[in-house]
């Protein structure tokens, strides 16, 4: 396989499904609430 | 060299190496955050300590000015891109934690109103700006590109419009650019007509969220205006991105059909793509705060972590504002979407005008 049919395929395949940064957002969210709320987190200070 | 270039960048970037990445960019964005919150309480002391009548300059305006100077002076190296890309990623967990703010019938409540007010402004600020693209002799998907980033949410609206209609990457950098600097303009100005006609702070979080296009900057206009407006502001602008999905897909079904190319195809699928995840963590998170599920104590914190993710997002939003690559992008769009935000300030503060009644 040469280097430009390797290019090819690559340009061609679509990229393997991920988790958006949107849901990464909401996941950190959720994590640091579930923290607050057990008690791990006890104070944030402003 | 393009083969090579594509193998190194499909190569999945491990854990670690992203982390280096992003760094120095991230502590950026901290740096210049603390130093808008060390300015305010610095200047406010101050005041206090020589008996002088100074101005409450807040935290947001210091880290907005003070990016808008690093990256219009010296400028941010290429290392620190990376990580100042963050400040959306912050701007997203900022929004959810902030859910914890409100109780699920207020948000029910408003983001009643938003939504119908939403619907309001995205059909009159469509057309507006359609015609006026015309009127400007604009290339029609340049002109569609405007059309929704001034009418939904800015940049995200773009970019997800861009790809649905396979408009150039030439438009979509001039709609963004335009969108940007607008958005930095009217942070500023919203703020200032807002005390000039003595709004409420539910009243204007509400005309901030339907008229400033991007959510970093809705977010920063209403926080510059009280704690407040900026808890109004982003719900009304949360129920406005729920929109995106509905547009974008309004657009590639039509140009589609005009270029005679492939439609969408399983339609929920594609909304669901577009719909922002975040409104569902925030909508969550009001919930369990209804529920009673968190302590005042815990609420406290949650809100201040909350408060913590916006500090990295104005900071995101003044050093990424680069004044130079606006200037190169041309008059003309800017001319269009500057006409067209202007009638979208005065139309939604029509409408928030007239819905004030119901916002007590």
């Amino acid at each position: 396989m040469t280097q430009q049919n390797v290019s090819r395929i690559k340009k061609e395949t679509p990229p393997a499904p991920g988790i958006s940064l949107d849901a990464w957002a909401v996941a950190l969210a959720l994590v640091l609430s579930l923290l607050v709320w057990a008690g791990w987190i006890k104070h944030i200070p402003w | 060299m393009a083969s090579s270039i594509a193998l190194s960048q499909s190569r999945p970037l491990s854990f670690f190496k992203r982390i280096a990445e992003i760094l120095p960019g991230l502590l950026l964005l901290a740096a210049v955050g603390y130093a808008g919150k060390f300015l305010e309480r610095s200047f406010a002391a101050y005041g206090k300590a020589h008996h002088l009548t100074l101005p409450n300059i807040e935290y947001v305006l210091w880290a907005i000015v003070i990016g808008l100077l690093i990256a219009n002076t010296t400028g941010v190296p290429a290392a620190f891109k990376p990580g100042l890309a963050t400040y959306e990623f912050w701007l997203k967990a900022g929004i959810v934690l902030l859910g914890s703010r409100f109780l699920l019938g207020d948000v029910l409540k408003l983001g009643g109103i938003s939504l119908i007010l939403v619907a309001v402004e995205i059909a009159v600020s469509l057309l507006f700006m359609t015609a006026l693209g015309r009127a400007f002799g604009l290339k029609p998907k340049l002109t569609s590109l405007l059309a929704v980033g001034s009418s939904i949410c800015g940049v995200s609206a773009i970019i997800a419009t861009k790809g649905a209609i396979d408009a150039d990457d030439e438009d979509s950098s001039f709609a963004i650019a335009a969108i940007l600097a607008l958005g930095a303009i009217a942070l500023f100005i919203f703020p200032l007509v807002g005390h000039w006609l003595g709004m409420s702070d539910r009243a204007y979080g509400l005309w901030a969220g339907l008229g400033i296009d991007n959510t970093a900057e809705v977010t920063a206009a209403g926080a510059l205006y009280s704690d407040a407006a900026a808890k109004v502001a982003v719900l009304a602008k949360t129920a406005r991105n729920a929109m995106i999905g509905f547009v974008v897909l309004g657009y590639a079904l039509h140009w589609a059909r005009k270029e005679g190319t492939e439609g969408v195809g399983n339609k929920a699928a594609f909304l669901w793509a577009k719909f922002p995840k975040f409104v569902l963590g925030f909508l969550l998170i009001s919930a369990v705060a209804t529920a009673h599920i968190f302590s005042k104590d815990q609420l406290t914190s949650l809100a201040n972590l909350s408060r913590w993710a916006f500090l990295l997002t104005f900071a995101g939003v003044g050093l990424r504002t680069d004044i130079s690559e606006m200037r190169k992008q041309g008059l003309r769009p800017f001319v269009v979407g500057a006409l067209g935000e202007v009638a979208i300030a005065f139309l939604t503060l029509g409408l928030v005008f007239g819905a004030e009644k119901f916002l007590r």
